[in-house]
């Protein structure tokens, strides 16, 4: 018996099969994979997200029986942030999926030089590079409505008021984790710190140290740095926030990026979270006619795997995932509209989501006025420069606390500039497109 | 000049231009140092008895921290979740015991070393799939650990100590004594001693393999429940938290394997030092993030000149 | 009746030393090269060939490295992660610096770096015995993952701290960056690891393969005998970590694409760690069976929901995966603690006899 079962499982192990076709697709459908993690360490804040992105999906199937008569196909693979399992889940989708959804930078350095050879567009909304702004050079790279780049840019306009000249002699201190992730904005932060002479301080998380940063909050409160700026993810936001509120630093000098606005995280520490801020072009509105199709159709039918007991509905993830979702659908819209046909596929995906026009209109044409700021992409801009608004936690929720910023556009440009160049020689031969004018 | 002078002598100009600072990187030395020994702890008493390092320590925090906390959040209160998560820990000591261990009774050490990472790769899924992959949190003040701070102002500073932090060093040390105490003065401890010293005279005196075994993978989750709401009340509880285990390895190293004293003692040691030299000499000179491999090397170091740990037994080779 | 060695005579000592004593493993092995060169490359899609061929033959040859120290030498070594990217690293800069340097001489130039920092590290192997040698070597796992993450000019001071393949032409077919083609990569590395493994071969059958082995399984009577054990421990390393280096600059150049630090990190280290312990420690059949084992087998069941039509999440699905490679991992090591290679020698041993009972 033992024998048997051990020649059961070698010749199973040995016998693979090859030619691994992924399932054929019904008529008038579109594969939409979407490179989720629900597990690994930092499956807590991508699970609201990937849910959210979901629930837009089956909403849209639900009421209007899909984008117009063409059903969407909302496909998850999970990667649990493992760039080998992302690479993986990237061959499997890219011959039945038109689009990419990496949501991770690692997995998108991966997969970015593969896109000019495979044509599937990446979306990648508010991560990957902030380079990925230049159409031209990077075809086949999506990154609205807001670039990494465009958040540091943002943020510091908020804190000095305004005049970035008024920081000079402040200290800004980065915690960031040490992945390609945390590091992009460095750049674009050492540029402007020498330029308007406050000091920069980037202070690194180890993957392995997330639940551990003492060692980082004592350096914060050794330095006693004016601001501390935090580009986190996953298990590291929640670390660093209970260790702000342990070492007492105050609040309203710590500010996030959009990825580290977890409600959860938040939770842990309640009312002393009191006055932390993070930068985000998404704002939670669960009143939004969007939001209530989405509690009708698809939260009160079951069919979504949020936690309600938590809370999840009112979430900034969660209704951010809602948001990308939709940005993605209207990207096969408008292509549906220029191509004049139903089911789209990857090169007319890659045309809309280069031609996005999300006016005030449109966006209450889809029912989520107030939630996102309005920008349009196009053939040099691929990022859209939508602006952002400043969120405080107030001890329960997230609220507005400032009007809409917006990036100051010449540092990131150039930046963006030198980057782009910088890539393109450096996986040379790059196709560019030469019917695009900067 | 400068690179010896910033290396040798401003590190120690800068503790005592703020002592109350080094009071407080101390303090988080000790406490992270203890939080090590607890993980380390688990580790040394599995393989006092059995001589099988039990990789799967570090999911057992995990499992354990999650079932209390995965009770509470259905309703039970902590009174009662505490001993029904004790439970589970048996229930699950219990069956690896009999389906993992038993099996592999006389095999090399890589082997069962391979079967524990195994048994963690196993309880990984297994977790996933029951508690999911969210940060919760940890149930700190429903099990009565205080979560106020004390604030002392010496030398002109602050010092602010967290009363859980307290809380854990009192406990690991009470767990400690504890430990030590059965070990040497109970029946059962003595027999997990026998045990470990070897398997066939302990069976050929009478001292039966599987219950002292399934006790002593009790114990070892008993300490991995008090690791867990340790570090559970830190910064929440997720699966992230796994990784504690390779924190405890340089621990393991230079107090030995096979010693309770020696955790606790390597423990500390890694930790205050880590901690000293991530802030004195990591930050300013390497860039900071040292302490992903200071504790390492440093237990390397040791090793050269002991290659059995601190406190660890002579190893003695016959030919 | 398969393995009939009735009739096969040997006349010459040399003859008997043959690496196939008996002619039907020779057809074996000739089968298997034949399938890989020739059936793989026109049956298999793209997917397979960089989702299971390319893998399995890259972590096969990391796996021999590592079982070459462990499995032969008896020096169990958790670094084998960092050690690979000390090799892809090397070979990045090597291909930066002299950009017209052929790709397969940067490999092997590339393993050189590999094997030196591994004999650096493998010092302590001479005091330090066991487990704490384990854990010895996790600390040039760790210090090197940070190093490669600190030091800026080793990925050439790119913003992202990650290093991206060019594209790379040798004789005038690109074989590696973002437009070269699977079929290209699948050859280019079946090509160096049956180079590397048919060296393997020869040095663990010869007088230093005897050593290493002496020096595992007892190396103080080695030492008696006349051994020198310094110079077996850190040849071992040496040997060791130029493969494994090797193995590395083909994961990052001709699988991968482009790498960061944290890809090397401790995950790697004990999945090589896997195949080589199930395959067979002390065997270098065993790794490519590991491999097959550890790395196709959850591609391929994580496809199984989907062909059968379960509704499972794909959540859950990975999850599943991760539970049933514990437990396949468990009790193969119950059912056969020496791993697939000894499994395999007793399925011969049974087909030797077959059809008579004993």
């Amino acid at each position: 018996m033992r024998n048997l079962v051990k020649s059961l499982i070698v010749t199973v192990a040995l016998s693979a099969p090859l030619a691994a076709a992924p399932g054929a697709l019904a008529q008038d459908a579109v594969s939409l994979p979407n490179l989720s993690y629900r597990t690994g360490p930092f499956a807590a804040t991508g699970i609201p997200l990937m849910n959210g992105q979901r629930d837009y999906i089956l909403m849209l199937n639900e009421r209007d029986g899909g984008l117009n008569g063409l059903r969407l196909d909302y496909e998850e693979c999970e990667t649990g942030y493992n760039t080998e399992k992302g690479v993986e889940c990237y061959e499997k989708t890219k011959a039945t999926g038109i689009v990419t959804q990496p949501w991770s930078t690692g997995i998108t350095l991966q997969v970015l030089p593969k896109s000019n050879v495979d044509k599937v567009p990446i979306l990648a909304p508010g991560y990957g590079f902030s380079a990925m702004q230049d159409g031209k050079t990077f075809q086949w790279a999506f990154n609205p409505p807001a670039s990494y780049w465009d958040g540091a840019s943002m943020i510091l306009q908020n804190i000095s008021g305004g005049d970035l000249s008024s920081l000079k002699g402040k200290k800004i201190a980065f915690l960031h984790l040490d992945h390609p992730y945390g590091k992009e904005p460095i750049p674009l932060f050492e540029k402007l710190a020498a330029e308007h002479g406050f000091s920069f301080l980037p202070i690194p998380v180890g993957l392995t140290e997330m639940q551990n940063q003492s060692a980082q909050w004592l350096q914060i409160r050794r330095e006693r740095p004016d601001f501390v700026l935090m580009w986190g993810w996953g298990a590291m936001n929640a670390g660093a926030i209970t260790e702000a509120v342990k070492t007492k630093y105050p609040m309203n000098q710590f500010i996030g990026i959009w990825w580290a606005a977890l409600d959860a995280d938040l939770k842990l520490v309640g009312e002393q979270g009191k006055g932390y801020r993070a930068i985000s072009w998404s704002y939670p509105n669960a009143d939004a006619p969007v939001m209530q199709d989405i509690k009708k159709y698809v939260v009160d039918a079951g069919k979504s795997m949020i936690n309600q007991a938590e809370g999840e509905f009112d979430w900034v993830f969660y209704q951010r995932g809602v948001l990308i979702s939709m940005m993605l659908v209207e990207g096969i819209k408008v292509a549906q509209d220029h191509f004049g046909t139903k089911v789209v596929n990857a090169e007319q995906l890659r045309w809309g989501l280069e031609n996005l026009k999300f006016d005030e209109a449109r966006i209450k044409e889809l029912g989520a006025e107030g939630m996102i700021p309005p920008f349009s992409t196009s053939c040099a801009n691929h990022t859209g420069h939508s602006g952002a608004w400043m969120l405080e936690w107030d001890g329960t929720k997230f609220v507005k606390a400032s009007d809409l910023l917006s990036a100051d556009r010449a540092p990131v440009d150039e930046l963006v500039g030198i980057e782009a160049k910088k890539y393109a020689e450096a996986n040379a031969p790059w196709p560019v497109n030469e019917e695009c004018k900067l | 000049m400068e690179f010896l002078n910033s290396v040798l002598v401003k590190p120690f100009v800068d503790m005592a231009a703020a002592p109350d600072f080094l009071i407080q990187v101390l303090w988080e030395g000790l406490v992270s140092g203890v939080l090590y020994a607890l993980i380390a702890l688990g580790f040394v008493l599995i393989y006092k008895s059995s001589r099988i390092f039990n990789f799967a320590q570090g999911i057992m925090v995990v499992f354990a921290a999650l079932t209390l906390v995965g009770l509470h959040e259905r309703g039970v209160p902590a009174w009662l979740a505490l001993p029904i998560t004790l439970v589970v820990m048996y229930v699950l000591a219990w069956s690896i015991e009999r389906v993992v261990l038993r099996p592999l009774v006389n095999q090399p050490d890589i082997i069962l070393f391979m079967a524990t990472i195994g048994i963690t790769l196993f309880l990984i899924g297994l977790g996933e799939i029951i508690f999911g992959g969210e940060n919760k949190r940890m149930i700190t003040e429903e099990l009565g650990i205080p979560t106020d701070a004390f604030l002392f102002e010496p030398f002109g500073g602050f010092v602010s100590i967290e009363q859980r932090d307290v809380v854990t060093v009192v406990g690991a040390v009470v767990l400690v004594c504890v430990l030590l105490l059965f070990l040497s003065r109970s029946k059962l401890g003595r027999a997990i001693r026998a045990l470990g010293d070897d398997h066939q005279a302990a069976l050929s005196v009478g001292i039966s393999l599987s219950t002292i075994w399934v006790l002593v993978w009790f114990i070892a989750g008993v300490i991995a429940l008090a690791t867990g709401i340790a570090w559970g009340s830190r910064a929440g509880v997720s699966f992230a938290l796994e990784v504690i285990a390779y924190k405890a390895l340089p621990v393991l190293m230079l107090g030995g394997l096979e010693s309770v004293s020696g955790a606790i003692v390597g423990g500390l040691m890694i930790g205050i030092l880590e901690k000293l030299f991530e802030i004195y000499w990591g930050q300013p000179l390497l860039g900071g993030n040292t302490e992903t491999w200071f504790a390492y090397v440093l237990a390397l170091i040791v090793l050269l000149f002991r290659p059995q740990g601190l406190f660890g037994e002579r190893i003695i080779e016959r030919v | 009746m398969l393995y009939r060695i009735a009739g096969q005579y040997k006349t010459s000592y040399e003859a008997d030393h043959a690496l196939f004593p008996v002619k039907q493993d020779a057809w074996l092995l000739g089968a298997i090269l034949l399938l890989a060169f020739v059936v793989f490359p026109l049956t298999a899609n793209e997917f397979a060939f960089r989702a299971l061929l390319i893998p399995v033959l890259i972590y096969s040859l990391a796996a021999l490295g590592l079982n070459i120290l462990t499995g032969y030498a008896g020096q169990l070594s958790l670094g084998t992660g960092a050690f690979m990217g000390v090799g892809a690293y090397a070979c990045y800069k090597l291909v930066t610096i002299f950009p017209e340097l052929n790709l397969l001489v940067a490999i092997a130039l590339s393993g050189f770096f590999s094997a030196a920092v591994g004999v650096a590290f493998g010092l302590p192997s001479l005091r330090i015995k066991g487990f704490y040698l384990a854990i010895a070597t996790l600390a040039a796992q760790f210090f090197l993952v940070w190093l490669f993450q600190k030091w800026a000019w080793l990925t050439n001071y790119s913003a992202s701290v990650a290093i991206h393949v060019p594209n790379i032409d040798m004789f005038g077919i690109t074989v590696a960056g973002p437009t070269a083609k699977a079929i290209t990569q699948y050859y280019f590395v079946l090509g160096v690891v049956c180079a590397v493994t048919w060296l393997a071969i020869n040095i663990t059958r010869g007088r230093i393969g005897r050593i290493w082995k002496s020096v595992r399984d007892m190396d103080i009577a080695a030492e008696l005998v006349g051994i020198n054990l310094m110079k077996a421990k850190l040849s071992a390393f040496f040997v060791s970590s130029y493969i494994v280096g090797v193995a590395g600059a083909l994961f990052v150049f001709l699988w991968r694409g482009a790498a960061e630090a944290n890809l090397f990190d401790i995950p790697l280290s004990f999945r090589v760690l896997f195949i080589a312990i199930i395959g067979g420690l002390g065997s270098i059949l065993g790794n490519f069976l590991g491999a097959i084992l550890i790395v196709a087998l959850p591609v391929l069941l994580s496809t199984v929901p989907h062909a059968l039509g379960l509704p499972i999440a794909p959540s859950t699905v990975e999850q599943l995966n991760v539970m049933i490679v514990g437990a396949l991992i468990v009790t193969f090591l119950i059912v056969e603690p020496h791993g697939l290679a000894r499994f395999w020698a007793v399925i011969r041993e049974k087909l030797i006899l077959w059809p008579f009972p004993h």
